[in-house]
């Protein structure tokens, strides 16, 4: 029965692209919407939804031989809502600027599909190690969407990168003039659906079989 | 009964949870509560032209900071208000003399304005207009060359500017409303 | 009259001009997934909206008498114990506290909905317990408990009936945006989609336009509290 289950590893490499809980499961879009507009802030929040993944997972497969049928919601919202009160006082201590711009959406982490969903797909099946693996692989790539987005909206909204220039603005004496609508909501909204389609156009080809040279 | 007992485990949960938060909220807590005070107690310096530290002053229905020269004087205050902008809450930190007859000062603490334009609020020659404004008469901002009581606002988010000034003569107001008791302690 | 203003003000801001789901990014996962038809776009709105009067209500029952600092029942409790009242402070516990508050509604609201109108019950299937995780509910359970922006002057804590229209103009802001979503996707199924967009990719392109098209609406409540004399 275990050896039907994928393994640790094969858990791992799944969460980066095959089943990317942003572009593929289409969970969590909350966050990638709303803290993208500056790679350092899409930063935090994968972080701390890492944190709160490895941390849920970890738990709910350690204790999957008491769990319930009717009662494992209950269980895994409890067990994400203290570890994201956790991670929320922890940055709101260590890292009080971020704290304050992601305002919040820290919170919202309790309620994002992703953590629920891995707990019920993996952790309350499976041991700590493919849960772990498993964690690991969906906060991969739930770090490399939100990245891609981030870079896309903070280099056309604001020409830099995390904070370093990359394109120079007119205000700084280049030759940029930045695209505000990318901070702003449309352009949130825009630049996922086109990733998205980017990201299907490119899995529909790589699954498309090699023919006859 | 017996759901009380199938749900043994979420209890033992909860309990061990709210254990585990109160321990994290004691730990923490402290250290939390500082960060938000620094924030405001580091923009004192820049706020008002001689204070090296600040300290919270209880004032009913305000948020004020003395900002203190070395020897101890007081060199100014800091008000900390906040009031409805463009599109969602400002906040600002103004800086006065200690008569609170002149704005030695202006610091945006949080705004949600619009990237670009509404933002540039923030700016520090924006706010650097502040600085000097008499307080006898209240504040306005206007898009042609500010003279006196007025100040430029910025192009094309005019209502942000507006807000500000809105904010700031409020505030200023109240706060010399309360001056003469504060000055008798 | 000017509290009736407030209200009004919030109303309007709440439920156009910073629109839930167009300014605030949340309750999303939903708003792709149920948009397709306008009757069930309508109706899981109608649920949101309904599901957020009851959770605001109680999350805001909790936290005003319990888990704010300085809360009455808190203190007296402490007061029995023999502990210092005054510094009782349980805002640590509202995340989990709110959760449960709202899976409790939707709970209460799936079970008066299979007594009393089981075809609606049967309908939503799959998506009412899914309210649960929509992050609307939570969001405005959020704003209620912690923010302060609307009391100028006034104690740090929302007042009732400013919390409840908040809630229930949020959830009609919800169900005002996925109504034309599914509006517009109702035609969309006609129209000649490339293979790559086809799904959520042009869902969130024309959500995209959608709120670029809210985005006109900013400032308006400014205005109009000026036009009433703020």
């Amino acid at each position: 029965m275990a050896d039907s289950q994928p393994t640790a590893a094969e858990r791992f490499v799944n969460g980066i692209l095959p089943e990317n809980p942003i572009f593929r499961q289409i969970l969590g879009t909350c966050p990638t919407l709303a803290v993208t507009n500056g790679v350092k802030a899409a930063l935090t929040m994968a972080g701390a939804v890492a944190f709160v993944l490895v941390c849920s997972n970890l738990l709910v497969s350690l204790i999957r031989p008491l769990l319930k049928p009717h009662l494992r919601i209950l269980v895994f919202t409890l067990t994400i809502a203290a570890f994201v009160t956790i991670a929320d006082r922890l940055l709101a201590a260590y890292m009080y600027d971020m704290s304050k711009q992601l305002g919040p959406y820290i919170p919202l982490i309790i309620v994002n599909c992703i953590i629920i969903a891995r707990c019920e797909i993996c952790a309350s099946k499976q041991g700590p190690l493919p849960a772990l693996g498993d964690a690991l692989g969906q906060s991969l790539g739930f770090l490399l969407a939100l990245t891609a987005m981030a870079s896309v909206r903070e280099i056309l909204g604001a020409g830099t990168w995390l904070g370093l220039t990359v394109l120079a603005t007119k205000e700084n004496g280049g030759w940029f003039d930045p695209w505000s609508i990318m901070l702003l909501p449309p352009g949130a909204f825009l630049v996922f659906g086109l990733l998205m389609g980017a990201v299907n156009w490119y899995s529909a080809r790589a699954s498309k079989p090699v023919g006859p040279a | 009964m017996k759901y009380l007992l199938d749900a043994w485990l979420v209890i033992v949960l909860g309990i061990f949870f709210g254990g585990t938060l109160a321990f994290v909220h004691t730990t923490l807590d402290a250290r939390i509560k500082k960060n938000q005070l620094d924030e405001t107690l580091s923009q004192i310096p820049s706020l008002v032209p001689g204070a090296c530290r600040g300290e919270k002053v209880e004032v009913p229905g305000l948020t004020v900071f003395k900002g203190l020269r070395e020897d101890g004087a007081t060199s100014g205050w800091v008000i900390q208000a906040r009031g409805q902008g463009f599109a969602d809450t400002i906040q600002v930190l103004i800086g006065v003399d200690a008569k609170a007859d002149a704005i030695t000062g202006l610091y945006v603490l949080e705004q949600k304005e619009t990237p670009g334009l509404g933002d540039n609020i923030t700016k520090e020659t924006w706010r650097e207009q502040f600085k000097g404004k008499g307080t006898a008469e209240p504040l306005s901002a206007v898009v042609a060359a500010p003279s006196g009581h007025q100040v430029k606002a910025v192009t094309g988010a005019t209502i942000s500017s507006v807000s500000v000034c809105g904010i700031v003569n409020a505030a200023v107001a109240k706060f010399r409303e309360r001056l003469a008791e504060l000055e008798k302690r | 009259m000017d509290h009736l203003v407030s209200l009004l003000l919030l109303a309007l801001s709440t439920a156009i001009i910073n629109n839930f789901v167009f300014h605030y990014f949340v309750g999303i996962c939903p708003y792709i997934g149920v948009s397709r038809r306008v009757d069930m776009a309508f109706g899981m709105g109608a649920a949101v909206t309904f599901v957020m009067g009851v959770a605001s209500f109680l999350s805001w029952m909790v936290t005003y008498f319990v888990l704010r600092p300085g809360a009455s029942l808190t203190a007296w409790v402490a007061g029995l114990a023999g502990a210092d009242a005054g510094s009782m402070d349980l805002s640590i516990l509202k995340y989990a506290v709110y959760i449960f508050v709202i899976a409790s509604a939707v709970q209460f609201v799936e079970m008066y909905l299979r007594r009393f109108f089981p075809p609606l019950y049967k309908a939503f299937g799959v998506f009412l317990p899914l309210i649960t995780t929509n992050c609307c509910i939570l969001f405005a359970c959020l704003e209620i408990g912690t923010d302060k922006r609307m009391t100028s002057g006034s104690p740090d804590f929302w007042p009732l009936d400013l919390a409840l229209v908040y809630a229930l103009c949020g959830g009609m802001g919800f169900a005002l945006a996925i109504t034309i979503m599914a509006g517009i996707r109702e035609e969309l199924d006609l129209c000649d989609v490339p293979k790559a967009l086809r799904g959520p990719s042009i869902v969130l392109i024309i959500a995209g336009i959608l709120a670029m098209a809210f985005l006109g609406f900013a400032g308006v409540d400014t205005n109009i509290g000026k036009l009433l004399g703020r």
